[in-house]
């Protein structure tokens, strides 16, 4: 598979954290692979494309969050992300992106239900976290950071894993873990971009979006970066 | 404690401030002034003509804009330094004055509203900015909209092509809507007032529940950001009873010509998406300069940088720095733009040649140390 199709998803909605960057990272990390990806821009009125290998959702304000939950819950949307996930394409949530995946959240003082395609359930605490977060995580074997800025809680069903168990910050909210994986979906409260600050996760997800093995990428400049976010988060 | 003593001892702490740790000494006479007697802002208020000035971007300019529109009518009192919260906004009442044009920020525009009953407020923007601390744009614009409905005696004046102002001031019971012909807000998906999907049609929105920029009561051509804060400093200025100053662009963007070694630096305020979007359409030359701090003010969290095109800098020659270099180098890498990296702003200037023209684009810390320095 040289060519790979990155989907983001209403970025006009679920774009106010600079999550966008994701695909874009994602793009740049394909390059070193020999892989040429295709960034489709699926906005509010749009209909999902069948053949993504990649699914990205960001962080949103809640009205933005329940137009995309809305919109996916639309036409044949939703079907088209279960096949997606049957075919073994990859989903990256993000914050709002991560609760619009799960079975149920809060929004604008409205309990809705998600998507289902995360057994989590987010609910509004009573203090927002704001501030850097750094998790490691056993799915990847190396350390994350990012920034997160949410009120959720959120709990995990018995089919979710933990994506990430906190070593500062909030996460889900326990300050124990933060997101949730489920094969290759992936939910997490982390920005900065995610893939930015972590270039090794952008690779992790390439592989399992293609199902082959790469060979470790050097570029200097995106380790030197991620290592040091790491160092000060 | 009475006013007039509490106010002797601000000053006295203003001065001790400029003597002792050479700083401006507005922020601590405001803050002395405000612990000593709380009730300052609405006692001093009385008898004078107050004008608000609020937005994310523009507000330190355009305040001085209108300071110079109003001091053509009588005295005018204004807080040089940009300190926009209730301290700085106290500091800059002590003096008798006839006006006082202030500037103030966004979340703290509520308070002032309400204590200091201003005859007018000027609404420029609002966009995302140190969300850290504001949240989200829609909760800034749900509480300017709120102080607008309490404030019946204020006038409100803004820029309705932007949806966020526009539904302050539909709240209002006296505003003056003003329209550029229309500006497509990035952050505007959503309509503020009613929630559903905002439909844009270019430069323009139009909701089902009214919300639109289509029927403003004075329209004036499209431009640049200052040029349209310019404007509406000018419209505020007319219903005093001033005369419209000319509209000088360059004079009125947050910028400053400095000569650094030789180098001849041209050093542009940029804090947020909307900012250094604007500020990139200026960098016209070959040479850029970029240093991105996250301090408290510049918002401590650089993910947004994720949200601005660099590529209007592609093929120059451009030099990050400040303490966040890093994190601006990877995200102008991503865009296929190589920027080389270094430790100090003196570091970067030493890059170029005596003699070469050079855009900074500073993030709000560091602009100030350069400006102030």
């Amino acid at each position: 598979m040289n060519q790979i199709k990155i989907v983001r998803i209403h970025n006009e909605l679920l774009g106010t954290y600079g999550d966008q960057g994701n695909a874009e990272v994602l793009e740049f990390r394909a390059k070193f692979h020999g892989i040429t990806a295709n960034i489709v821009d699926v906005t509010y009125n749009d209909d999902l494309p069948t053949n993504g290998d990649i699914y990205l959702l960001g962080g949103a304000e809640d009205a933005a969050q329940l137009l995309s939950l809305e919109a996916l819950q639309r036409g044949d949307n939703l079907n088209i992300l279960h096949m997606a996930i049957e075919r073994g394409a990859v989903i990256l949530a993000v914050c709002a992106g991560f609760q619009i995946i799960g079975n149920r959240f809060v929004a604008n003082g409205q309990e809705v239900d998600g998507l289902g395609l995360l057994d989590v359930t987010s609910v509004p605490g009573d203090k927002r976290f704001v501030g850097n977060i750094k998790t490691t995580s056993s799915v990847l074997g190396f350390e994350l950071t990012g920034f997160e800025n949410h009120m959720g809680r959120t709990i995990l069903g018995p089919t979710a894993q933990a994506f990430g168990k906190v070593i500062t910050g909030h996460g889900n909210g326990d300050s124990k873990y933060d997101g949730a994986v489920s094969g290759n979906i992936f939910g997490t409260y982390m920005h900065g971009p995610i893939l930015a600050r972590n270039p090794e996760f952008a690779d992790l997800l390439l592989t399992r979006a293609t199902g082959r093995k790469y060979a470790q990428i050097t570029d200097p400049l995106a380790l030197k970066y991620a290592t040091w976010r790491r160092k000060v988060i | 404690m009475r006013l007039k003593l509490s106010i002797l001892i601000a000053k006295f702490a203003a001065l001790l401030s400029k003597k002792i740790l050479r700083r401006s000494g507005e922020t601590i006479a405001g803050r002395v002034l405000l612990a000593l007697y709380p009730k300052a802002i609405t006692e001093l208020s009385k008898g004078k003509k107050i004008i608000c000035v609020s937005g994310t971007n523009g507000k330190t300019s355009t305040t001085k804009a209108l300071v110079s529109i109003i001091s053509k009518l009588g005295s005018v009192a204004t807080s040089p330094s940009g300190s926009n919260l209730e301290r700085g906004v106290a500091a800059a009442l002590m003096n008798k004055s006839e006006f006082a044009v202030l500037e103030v920020d966004e979340l703290h525009l509520s308070r002032v509203i309400e204590e200091a009953k201003p005859k007018a407020v000027l609404l420029l923007n609002l966009t995302r900015d140190q969300l850290h601390r504001m949240h989200e744009v829609k909760r800034v614009a749900d509480r300017w909209a709120k102080s607008a409905s309490a404030a019946p005696e204020t006038l409100f004046v803004g820029d309705i092509d932007d949806p966020f102002v526009a539904l302050a001031l539909n709240s209002a019971a006296q505003a003056e809507r003003i329209s550029f012909g229309g500006n497509k807000h990035k952050d505007a998906a959503v309509c503020p007032s009613c929630g559903k999907y905002l439909k844009w049609v270019r430069n323009n929105y139009k909701c089902a529940c009214g919300l639109s920029n289509s029927s403003p009561d004075e329209t004036f051509e499209s431009g640049s950001a200052a040029y349209r804060n310019a404007t509406m400093a000018n419209v505020v200025g007319k219903f005093f009873g001033a005369k419209p100053i000319a509209i000088d662009e360059k004079s009125l963007e947050r910028s400053v010509d400095q000569v650094h070694k030789g180098v001849n630096a041209n050093i542009r305020l940029t804090k947020n998406p909307a900012s250094w979007t604007e500020a990139l359409k200026s960098v016209t030359g070959e040479n850029a300069v970029l240093i991105v701090n996250a301090r408290e003010v510049d918002g401590i969290d650089t993910s947004w940088l994720w949200d601005i095109s660099f590529s209007g800098l592609s093929g120059k020659r451009v030099v990050v720095c400040g303490e966040r270099a890093l994190d601006i180098a990877y995200r102008l890498h991503v865009e296929g733009i190589e920027a080389e990296i270094t430790s100090s702003f003196d570091d970067a200037i030493a890059k170029f040649e005596s003699g070469a023209d050079v855009h900074v684009l500073a993030a709000y810390t560091a602009f100030h140390e350069l400006v102030n320095s």
